[in-house]
């Protein structure tokens, strides 16, 4: 059985496939500003680097934010559902997921067999979400991709108060202005974003094993921030930002 | 060798109320008093700011302020942890910070006491706000303990005869309720000097406020926001009397060695709303910086503006009248008028609003208070927009741009 | 056959609605906020009581109301600021919550609604000296409106609307009931446009539109869809038709609510014999109180508890609005009581409107693919 699993982010599209309960094949690409011509273009090119036609396929599900888009697909289910699935297949072992995504944050617990027992999301707000470290970025003139890199060198990560991404901007700004070693700004952004995210998890109750998923998993300061937070060791798979298709792909063999 | 000129030191400490010392040792005091309370055998209520004391202090039990256990988390700056753990609880950022602050405290003896002692009763007075209510609902259910409730109806327009009827049983009721509690009677004699010395102390206060009418103010609001705690806490007994008489006689001196709160006072503010418990001492610096004092507020004024309706011969008749019509519980409008009395009284340049998010009955209607104020006495208006406890709401660079505007418009017209 | 077309016509309309009723019979409309409103008294006045809720928009309100209030006050400030409410006699405010209270100072300070009357009704509901200041609060009340309107009330013109509104929220419980036996009879959207028409409609009007409603339904055989995963809603107002066809496109059944804007509402019946005024009072001290109420501890964790039992549900969604205190107070509570209870929950602080980017959707999909069937 070939089953089929489409992630359609704000940011970025994945797609995985999965061979009788094998991984088979996984493909990332950037959204760009159509999720209907990400969602096919995804498909098409996971199809051409595994080598398997369309007829092939016995099962597509849809998720992500743009999941409503993947008409192609035989069924959508939500990211929480599907990022579950997904962390139960990496390490069944694992019994929450937080989540960082591009526009929203959230945090799962799961059962034994991988099913989501209860939730809790931020979708409302960008602080806490990638968006926030993208502003930051910015604001720092350093490329996102090393700021994992650079926070774990902080000696005295800054604290940054604020609730708000546009107001945590301007703090920035000032401690910039003030002299402030970029890596201790970054190590303090790093430890805004965890708390944020960590109180969310908190109301949850959290259960180790915690995996994180999401492209933001990538970022190693983001992950030892939220350690520090909530006490908790947290796994990352390499598979981190693959976890939504996967367990699309997963549910898809379900259906 | 120096001189005989004064060096910035010594004016600063001259420049220091000495009453602090004695307040710091009454208050450290009665919050031991209370912590060990288990071990005297007296028993522990915890009230609201705006609640009934003085049955209390009759019934010989401590009586414990969570709202005042707030502010000091908030100037000890354990606002933001507290916070977020209530958050983490499941409680909204949007309710009141002093309420998440006091929640989160109880499970982890957090705070920087830790944490108050355990009550044995709960009294919540709704007259400062409805959020009460719910805050000792959520106590009543965490400690499981008798919670009473004296419910002040709101005075839009005035105080209806309805009302007047409906908390005076209640002012009964609550007696009985204390009764129950200690097992034992309530001595009314003790009520009636109970009552004296609530009144008395109130007068007093009243009478320290008034001082910084003088120009320059011997002291500022950011003092009162200090010197405010034991009329809340401790009102009917007599150690709030002599400690009054005393700053009261400090402020006497003060004027007359023509001591001030700052240095050089050229303009005069009044403050409305709970302080930025976090940001005192910032705040006041900013301002006498810019040769600016905060004369009064509204918030400290706000424990002896029942005198009006307090008959000090009989305490638990007009106690009723007396604890509904607070500063919180009446109308926009009468509010308004409260404020411009102040603002002739002590000769206000300016107004300064701190936009609380933490206080709807203190913070929805400011809009409305501020363009009557400008009406009717064309004086500037500053609009801080912070939280009493929750730091995360604070913006420094954003406020302190709008206080250096405020201060050139002041300095202009 | 279902004259439901005409409660979504209403619901969906309420102000053409209203000032047609007006235009046409000349009759007399008084705005009010609430479900603690005495309906009964301001209609045995012989005028329309129309429940405000505001429409969207809200600039006009930055004025007088920091953004950290909740949408309802917003919006219905903005409401009677820019005119919108002009065709309103006179307006009524029960003593609610703190932003309901300042709400009603800034109203009286700034809108032209034609007399302003407060209810301070009182906040404690379950002791004795609070159920006769209630009583109290309700006969001022009734003089209040007597003098705002130039009208007397009369025992048996009391008596009459005590009888209309005992039949009108019989019917609306009666109704409540079939869906919730039959889901497939009667969408969870066509009971919201009724309750929602019932707080504006002409309610002799709306008496003969229930009475021939439920005839019908009882006629009715099940048809349609299968329903899906039984849920129950809780919170306060909910003014956001939408959510319906959200949680059913989801694959969840609303099978019962504990909203302001719903079961609360109508919930009650008001005994006619002795003093009527302590028979209004005593319906709404009995009622399942609003959380800005207080009636012992543990009153509505247990009430939706019985609700959720007693209709076979699988989960209950938190619906309330954002920066509503009361709600926001007796969430953690009542979550632990659920959870204790082994019956999932989902909390989603709503607005004015419904937030563009589909969260809701994606909360109430996740959390329906949770739920048992």
């Amino acid at each position: 059985m070939i089953t089929l699993g489409i992630d359609v982010g704000s940011i970025t599209a994945k797609a995985a496939l999965v061979k009788n309960g094998k991984l088979l094949s996984t493909v990332v690409i950037v959204t760009g500003y159509n999720a209907r011509n990400a969602g096919e273009s995804v498909f098409g090119k996971i199809l051409s680097e595994a080598g398997i036609a369309k007829s092939e396929i016995d099962g597509i599900v849809a998720t992500g934010y743009g999941r409503n888009s993947v008409t192609f697909a035989g069924k959508s289910i939500t990211e929480i559902t599907c990022h579950a699935a997904g962390a139960h297949f990496l390490n069944p072992a694992v019994r929450s997921v937080i989540d960082i995504g591009g526009q929203d944050s959230k945090a799962i617990v799961m059962d034994e067999a991988g099913k989501v027992k209860d939730f809790a999301m931020n979708d409302k707000c960008a602080a806490g979400t990638g968006r926030f470290l993208e502003v930051m970025a910015r604001a720092l003139e350093v490329d996102i991709n090393d700021f994992g890199k650079m926070s774990l060198e902080a000696d005295n990560p800054a604290r940054i108060s604020s609730l708000c991404t546009v107001f945590a901007e301007s703090e920035v700004i000032s401690l910039i202005a003030k002299g402030e070693k970029r890596k201790n700004i970054i190590a303090g952004i790093h430890e805004s974003i965890g708390s944020r995210v960590a109180a969310m998890a908190g109301r949850l109750g959290l259960t180790s094993p915690v995996m994180m998923t999401g492209g933001v998993a990538k970022n190693i300061g983001v992950v030892k921030a939220l350690e520090g937070k909530t006490g908790k060791p947290i796994e990352v798979s390499e598979m981190a930002q693959l976890t939504g298709a996967i367990g699309a792909a997963l549910i898809a063999m379900t259906l | 060798m120096t001189g005989n000129s004064q060096t910035p030191d010594t004016e600063k400490e001259k420049r220091k109320i000495k009453s602090v010392k004695k307040m710091k040792e009454i208050m450290t005091n009665y919050y031991m008093d209370a912590k060990t309370a288990e071990q005297t055998g007296k028993k522990v209520a915890w009230i609201t700011s705006g609640g009934p004391v003085e049955p209390l202090i009759v019934m010989d039990i401590i009586p414990v302020y969570p709202e005042n256990h707030g502010a000091m988390i908030g100037a000890s700056k354990m606002g933001v942890a507290l916070c977020e753990k209530s958050e983490e609880m499941g409680y909204s950022r949007d309710l009141c910070s002093y309420a998440r602050a006091d929640i989160a405290c109880a499970p982890v003896n957090g705070g920087p006491i830790g944490g108050l002692p355990r009550p044995d009763m709960l009294v919540c007075c709704n007259n400062i706000c409805g959020t009460v209510l719910k805050w000792y609902e959520v106590q009543a259910r965490y400690f499981n303990v008798p919670l009473f409730i004296l419910d002040t109806p709101f005075s839009h327009t005035g105080f209806s005869d309805e009302a007047r009827k409906y908390v005076r049983k209640q002012v009964d009721e609550y007696i009985n309720f204390l009764e129950m509690v200690c097992g034992k009677k309530c001595d009314y004699d003790k009520m009636a000097a109970v009552g004296k010395l609530s009144v008395q102390g109130q007068r007093l206060w009243q009478a320290v406020l008034d001082t910084a009418a003088h120009k320059p103010a011997p002291m500022s609001a950011f003092d009162a926001f200090f010197h405010l705690a034991l009329i809340v806490t401790l009102r009917g007994t007599s150690v709030v009397v002599d400690y009054y008489t005393g700053l009261l006689e400090e402020m006497k001196e003060r004027i007359a060695s023509g001591i001030s709160a700052v240095p050089n006072e050229k303009y005069r503010l009044l403050w409305d709303n709970l302080p930025i418990w976090y940001r005192t001492k910032w705040l006041s610096e900013k301002f006498a910086a810019h040769d600016a004092c905060l004369v009064a507020d509204t918030y400290t004024s706000a424990w002896c503006g029942s005198l009006k309706y307090i008959d000090e011969n009989d305490f638990l008749g007009t106690m009723a009248e007396g604890y509904s019509r607070i500063y919180l519980n009446i109308g926009v409008d009468e509010m308004s008028e409260t404020v411009i009395e102040m603002i002739d009284k002590y000769d206000a340049d300016g107004f300064v609003m701190h936009s609380n998010r933490s206080c709807k009955p203190y913070s929805l209607g400011q809009y409305d208070i501020q363009r009557i104020v400008q009406e009717k006495r064309k004086i500037p208006t500053l609009m801080i927009e912070a939280d009493m406890v929750d730091e995360r709401s604070f913006s420094e660079s954003q406020i302190e741009t709008r206080i250096d505007a405020f201060m050139e418009v002041l300095k202009a017209g | 056959m279902k004259n439901l077309a005409l409660f979504h016509e209403i619901a969906e309309n309420p102000y053409d609605y209203v000032k047609k009723v007006k235009k046409e019979s000349g009759k007399k409309i008084v705005g009010y906020f609430c479900s603690y409103t005495p309906e009964e008294i301001i209609d045995a006045a012989g005028v329309l009581p129309f429940r405000i809720f505001g429409r969207g928009g809200d600039s006009l309100a930055d004025a007088h109301l920091q953004a950290y209030s909740c949408s309802l006050v917003r919006g219905a400030l903005h409401d009677a600021l820019s005119g919108g409410l002009d065709f309103l006699d006179g307006t009524v405010f029960p003593h609610t919550c703190d932003s309901i209270q300042r709400l009603s100072d800034i109203w009286r300070i700034n809108a032209k609604t034609g007399f302003h009357i407060d209810v301070v009704l009182p906040v404690k509901l379950d002791t004795k000296s609070s159920g006769e200041y209630m009583a109290d609060v309700l006969r001022k009340f009734m003089r209040d409106i007597e003098n705002g309107l130039g009208v007397i009330i009369s025992e048996d013109d009391l008596k009459a609307s005590v009888i209309k509104y005992n039949r009108i929220r019989s019917y609306l419980g009666k109704i409540y009931r079939i869906r919730s036996e039959n889901p497939a009879l009667i969408g969870s959207g066509d009971l919201h446009a009724i309750v929602r028409a019932s707080m504006v409609m002409d309610r002799d009007h709306l008496l003969e539109e229930l009475t021939k409603l439920e005839g019908s339904l009882h006629g009715e055989k099940t048809a349609g869809k299968p329903a899906g995963k039984r849920v129950v809603l809780a919170g306060g107002v909910c003014n956001l038709p939408d959510i319906y066809s959200i949680i059913e496109d989801s694959g969840g059944t609303v099978v019962g609510d504990d909203f302001c804007t719903g079961s609360r509402y109508f919930e009650g019946e008001i005994g006619v014999n002795g003093d009527l005024v302590e028979s209004i009072a005593e319906r709404y001290r009995e009622r399942i109180n609003c959380p800005a109420k207080h009636s012992g501890l543990f009153t509505r964790g247990e009430h939706i508890v019985k609700i959720v039992r007693e209709s076979g549900a699988r989960g209950v969604i938190f619906l309330f609005l954002k920066f509503c205190d009361p709600h926001s107070f007796d969430y953690p509570y009542l979550k632990d009581m659920l959870d204790r209870e082994r019956i999932p929950s989902m909390l989603f602080e709503i607005e004015e409107q419904l937030p563009s980017e589909g969260q809701f959707k994606t909360r109430c999909e996740a959390f329906i693919e949770m739920l048992k069937a």
